[in-house]
């Protein structure tokens, strides 16, 4: 059994009128991956920040190394040894990888910088370990986002940290980005480092990790090394007609207290209205791109990162320009911008909520009708009456947890702060809705919710198109399914009958048809 | 997949080999070159020596200054005290003069008054975490309040010493001082952009302030020391344009940080922050300098000079972003 | 009319209050200290003066309120002011009867106003620039029509009834024009608190992006809001040339400051996305006082600047601090 490098004991935190953490206590073992799960509100972030020096413990102990750790805030932390990659880049785009990694680190006299070579051949050489397709003089603005993550991955191994903390490191990255991600993980562990590693994507955890930490509530439900699972729950396990593997049920039963199975639920198709159609389309990312929508229908985009699925999305919403024709209720409609589509009875949940979805410093109540600002006022003016009685509406239908409608969204959980942007959406009463990634970065409990809500609509005869990079989800949820790779629609397939996933990942991965 | 070249060989020790063919930075430098040749087609007297030796006079007060400007706006943030502590500065020179103070102490403490002023900046800044637009905001109502002050209103003529406008006005060989004091500090600036952590670090903190904190970087130090150095060279420059005036003017100077701004603008510092270069300053300001020039060789009227200024900001903003833009693209595709 | 529920209710409500009614403190303590350094203080006239200043900080900051909300400068206000100023009286002067003469000005400012937004969006000039360069475009119009004018004002020769914008008195006891700003403010707060102009400001300047993705007309808002401001600049340099009977160049020097300042003291945030309609009332009756205090002090204008950026500096760490302390930050 390896050691205990981090000995965590009774960690509580409270703030006012909330316990976020509660008597807290597990090992994690030197050059493992330790892997932490929990629903959004069960207090990952809370420890996360905990361990990161970012906040301070309310009770409890942490031993780092045989030695209490008790950071005096994050650089404190990250000079203990302890580094954390985020979902927010923290990279400066603006200078050269040999220049970020270096960082902080320059051998300086009077402000001035030395040659360094031992620290340039310390940095080349954890560099090109990693991924040597990476060069220095490159700028860091060019990269993508996987390769960001590798730049900071080095830079915390070059200041030898010995815990890498990763946050939903696979949320933004490709599937065969996940697979390098992971060996360079395996890299790690051979270099004695430990990781750990946040995500919501269960099968990861299966592969990727040796034990795992089940949060809920604020409390530590049992912490126990991936073997002892029976079975490995795998990202394509089939859905429709098997419930899901054994072990998979228990890590979420541990996680929600209970079991959650989602399986398909045909939408009832009108086959004889078209609400939209692409004949053609075509621009820079986007080769020929031509299908159709019925009315009542869950259609869902599968693609891996560069697909084409958010440029699709796009086209139609008129964010971007585009050749070809898009019709709407049979119709030839002309589409500059999002405000046209919205007149056309279009409306789009956004891949980015924060950035993208939200007002972040604005209330629940105001952010909820800013598609539609009609649904609350007359001849240009609003009521702060139907506005309130409007947000309330909606945080009982989508089932939103906040203290109340004047809650700023910032305050809210992912989970919930996609949930005011669903209802956002919603409320622009639109028949056709377009969701890019609705349910990336949410935790189980609340992706079944959204789920529900996306048959909800099909139900009620509007038509949704789902673009998401999560096999599982546009397994579960859609009537049809398109394959995108490389900008092209590659096959349509109807959900229902056994797809074979392999085929599915051949084409997606363009590896052939 | 390529191989990382030898990290021994690339480039200089702050930092990898930044050097690429700068399309925006030719563009400006394009600009110049036509607002010379427009002005010298509409009046040849503008192709002169003379000519060109007083556009660098004229701005070598705004480069000067520039320098430690751009540093700082690259870093993110900005400051609208240049010009009160420009003024603030000369006059504290003149009525020091004027009270009998050698030329050297007078220049010292003028000089010294300017650092305080930078150095108060930084302080409301960094310690005391007011936004950098109200603090040197409430520094130039200062500076401009304690200019009048000093001399009640009045301009400061009679009474200085016969030397005073020596500075201002003599050569240093061929070149007039101020243009050599320009040069000085240019040539301490680029050194301190790209071999100090002046350069490195402030555009660390303007691209990605999480990034920079977490790499261990002092923030509010270098944050400080921009300020700091700010106020040092608008007083550099303040005392340099007293002297070449010959009198302590309260009333100059309006405008001068706007102009400081516009040059670093122009030269293609981005107000977020994160990107600019001295380079891309000196010919901003330069653009400016000849657009005046010219205009006043052309005997038009100096309040024209307000209007094309306005349109040349305006102008220059639209064809860089543009620039940038397309370049984005390009690289992205 | 009986508003319902009770308070407005913004994001941030209780940092917003809080401000406000240390600004009310402040400004009380600045008016009785006033009064005891010098009663005259209180007088009619003196008010009046004060009023004036302030009037016009206030009309313009109306409109300049939501315009900063939506993450937009305008520092064209000042010059526009001016040089609104100078061609009203130039008009004037040359035969254009005066009441056209103010609606021409009007426009002038509604121009530069039209300027700036169409600057703003179309060529996607920040608005710091593009409204620095429109105030360096005014500024040289504004002096060089007074030097067309021959002189360094436009003064001389004015029609006998250009004054009566500026001092005409309803009721023997209010100016005119104060009445006329007094409902165009009003107007204005109702469309800061009412409309759903201001929700799209306050969208734009809360996140641009989503703005644009929710489908509100981002471009059509910017350009409104920057007409609304260069026309009521507009408007006040008229009622400045009037009141006082020329048209000076310079008039306007430092008043986008002062609006700015207003603002910012009042509450509204120059990053965008939260304001104080209030606040920002409070904050002009604050640098207007200040002004006048000194004034009657016989303070020169010089120290009146030093102080104006201590109080703002004061103001603004003061207002934290007590932010600080009940939010519990």
């Amino acid at each position: 059994m390896q050691e205990k490098l981090l000995e965590i004991r009774d960690i509580s935190k409270y703030y006012p009128g909330v316990t976020a953490l509660k008597g807290v206590s597990f090992d994690i073992r030197r050059g493992s991956v330790h892997c932490i799960v929990g629903e959004n509100g069960a207090g990952k972030s809370t420890l996360i920040k905990i361990l990161t020096g970012a906040e301070r413990r309310s009770e409890g102990t942490i031993r780092f190394n045989g030695r209490e750790f008790n950071p005096h805030g994050t650089r404190d932390a990250m000079r203990s040894g302890m580094s954390v990659l985020f979902q927010e880049l923290n990279v400066v785009n603006q200078l050269t990888v040999q220049d970020n990694l270096s960082l902080g680190k320059e051998k300086r006299k009077l402000g001035f910088f030395k040659r360094d070579p031992e620290l340039i051949g310390n940095i080349y050489e954890v560099l090109r370990s990693l991924d040597p397709s990476i060069s220095l003089t490159q700028m860091v603005e060019d990269l993508s986002v996987a390769q960001k993550q590798v730049i900071e991955i080095a830079k915390a191994i070059a200041s030898d940290s010995n815990v890498i903390i990763m946050d939903e490191p696979t949320a933004a990255i490709s599937d065969e980005e996940v697979n390098r991600l992971f060996q360079i993980i395996r890299k790690l562990k051979t270099r004695d480092v430990t990781v750990v590693y946040i995500s919501h994507r269960l099968s990861e955890i299966f592969e990727i990790g040796d034990y795992v930490t089940v949060l809920r509530d604020g409390r530590m439900i049992d912490t126990k090394a991936i073997a002892d699972f029976a079975g490995y729950c795998k990202d394509d396990a089939p859905s429709a007609s098997s419930s899901m593997d054994a072990a998979c049920d228990e890590l979420i039963r541990m996680m929600l207290g209970k079991v959650v199975a989602e399986r398909y639920i045909p939408s009832d198709v009108d086959r004889g209205a078209k609400v939209l159609e692409l004949r053609s389309v075509s621009n820079g990312k986007l080769k020929d791109v031509s299908f159709a929508l019925y009315k009542g229908e869950i259609l869902g985009f599968y693609g891996l990162v560069g697909s084409g699925k958010t440029e699709i999305a796009k086209a139609i919403y008129g964010i971007d320009g585009r050749e070809g024709e898009v019709l709407v209720g049979g119709k030839l409609a002309a589409i500059a911008n999002p405000a046209d589509a919205i007149g056309e009875g279009i409306a789009m949940v956004p891949e980015e909520r924060r950035s993208e979805g939200l007002f972040t410093n604005l209330t629940i109540r105001e952010n909820i009708p800013m598609m539609n600002l009609r649904t609350i006022s007359k001849n240009g003016v609003f009521s702060r009456k139907r506005e309130r009685l409007l947000a309330r509406r909606y945080i009982e239908k989508v089932r939103i947890v906040a203290r109340d409608e004047d809650q700023r969204v910032s305050e809210l959980s992912g989970g919930n702060q996609q949930k005011v942007v669903l209802s956002k959406c919603l409320n622009a009463e639109s028949d056709i809705i377009l969701m890019d990634e609705p349910t990336r970065g949410i935790d189980v409990g609340a992706k079944e919710e959204i789920h529900n809500l996306i048959r909800e609509l099909a139900k009620n005869g509007k038509s949704v198109i789902v673009f998401t990079s999560e096999l599982p989800e546009v397994l579960n949820l859609c009537d049809r399914i398109i394959l995108l790779y490389d900008g092209k629609i590659m096959r349509t397939l109807e959900n229902g009958r056994n797809i074979d996933h392999g085929s599915v990942m051949r084409v997606v991965t363009g590896a052939g048809v | 997949m390529t191989m990382n070249e030898s990290p021994l060989k690339s480039g200089s020790p702050a930092g990898g080999s930044r050097f690429r063919v700068d399309l925006p930075k030719l563009m400006l430098f394009g600009i110049l070159v036509f607002t010379v040749g427009v002005f010298t087609a509409l009046n040849p007297r503008f192709f002169s020596w003379r000519s060109f030796i007083f556009v660098l006079i004229q701005n070598s007060f705004v480069i000067v200054t520039g320098c430690a400007v751009t540093l700082l706006m690259i870093a993110g943030y900005i400051d609208l005290s240049v010009g009160s502590t420009l003024v603030l500065s000369g006059m504290i020179h003149a009525y020091l003069c004027r009270a009998g103070a050698a030329i050297e102490v007078s220049l010292i403490i003028a000089i010294v008054a300017g650092t305080l002023i930078g150095y108060i900046n930084a302080v409301m800044i960094v310690k005391l975490k007011i936004t950098p637009f109200i603090a040197t905001l409430g520094t130039m109502y200062l500076g401009r309040g304690l200019s009048y002050l000093i001399s009640g209103g009045l301009v400061i003529r009679e009474g200085l010493p016969d030397n005073f406008a020596y500075l201002g006005n003599e050569y240093l060989g061929p070149i007039p001082i101020t243009v050599a004091v320009m040069i000085g500090v240019l040539a301490i600036f680029f050194v301190l952009e790209k071999k100090s952590v002046l350069g490195k670090y402030s555009i660390a903190i303007g691209g990605n302030k999480t990034a920079a904190v977490l790499s261990g970087i002092d923030v509010d130090g270098i944050v400080q020391v921009l300020y700091v150095l700010c106020g040092t060279l608008s007083a550099v420059g303040g005392v340099l344009m007293a002297s070449r005036l010959g009198v302590g003017e309260p009333n100059t100077g309006i405008g001068f940080e706007f102009d400081v701004i516009i040059a670093v603008i122009l030269g293609g510092t981005s107000l977020a922050g994160g990107e600019g270069s001295l380079v891309g300053m000196i010919i901003g300001s330069l653009i400016i300098g000849c657009l005046a020039n010219g205009l006043k060789i052309l005997n038009v009227f100096t309040f024209y000079q307000s209007v094309m200024k306005g349109i040349v900001l305006v102008l220059a903003v639209v064809l860089y972003e543009n620039v940038k833009a397309r370049l984005k693209i390009k690289r992205a595709g | 009319m009986h508003t319902e529920a009770g308070v407005v209710r913004e994001a941030k409500t209780h940092k917003v209050n809080a401000q406000i009614l240390i600004l009310v403190g402040v400004l009380l303590v600045i008016m009785i200290t006033s009064t005891i350094l010098k009663p005259r203080f209180l007088s009619y006239t003196n008010f009046m003066n004060v009023l004036t200043q302030i009037s016009m900080i206030v009309l313009v900051g109306s409109a300049g309120t939501l315009l900063m909300v939506s993450g937009n400068f305008d520092l064209s206000v000042g010059m526009v002011l001016s040089l609104t100023g100078v061609m009203h009286a130039f008009m004037s002067k040359n035969g254009v009867p005066t009441n056209a003469s103010i609606v021409l000005a009007v426009l002038i400012g509604a121009t530069f106003g039209l300027m700036n937004g169409l600057m703003v969006v179309k060529l996607k000039i920040p608005s710091v620039i593009a409204s620095l360069g429109s105030m360096y475009i005014a500024r040289g119009f504004a002096f060089i029509v007074a030097w067309v004018d021959g002189g360094a004002n436009v003064v001389t020769g004015l029609p006998l009834n250009f004054e009566f914008f500026g001092r005409a008195m309803v009721g023997g006891a209010v100016p005119l024009y104060i009445l006329i700003f007094i409902a165009i403010i009003l107007v204005c707060y109702f469309v800061f608190s009412q409309t759903n102009l201001s929700k799209c400001a306050f969208a734009i300047g809360s996140n641009r992006r989503a703005a644009v993705l929710s489908g509100i007309r981002v471009e059509k808002t910017i350009v409104m809001l920057y007409l609304f401001v260069g026309s009521l600049a507009g408007l006040a340099g008229v009622a400045v040339a009037s009141r006082v009977g020329s048209g000076a160049p310079n008039v306007g020097t430092g008043f986008e400051f002062d609006v700015i300042v207003a603002m910012v003291l009042g509450g509204t945030s120059i990053y965008g996305g939260e304001a104080s309609f209030l606040g920002m009332i409070v904050g002009a009756l604050i640098v207007g006082f200040v002004g006048n205090m000194l004034n009657l002090q016989d303070v020169q204008f010089f120290y009146q600047i030093v102080v104006k950026g201590l109080i703002l500096i004061a103001a603004v760490l003061f207002t934290r601090k007590i932010q600080e302390r009940l939010l519990g930050r």
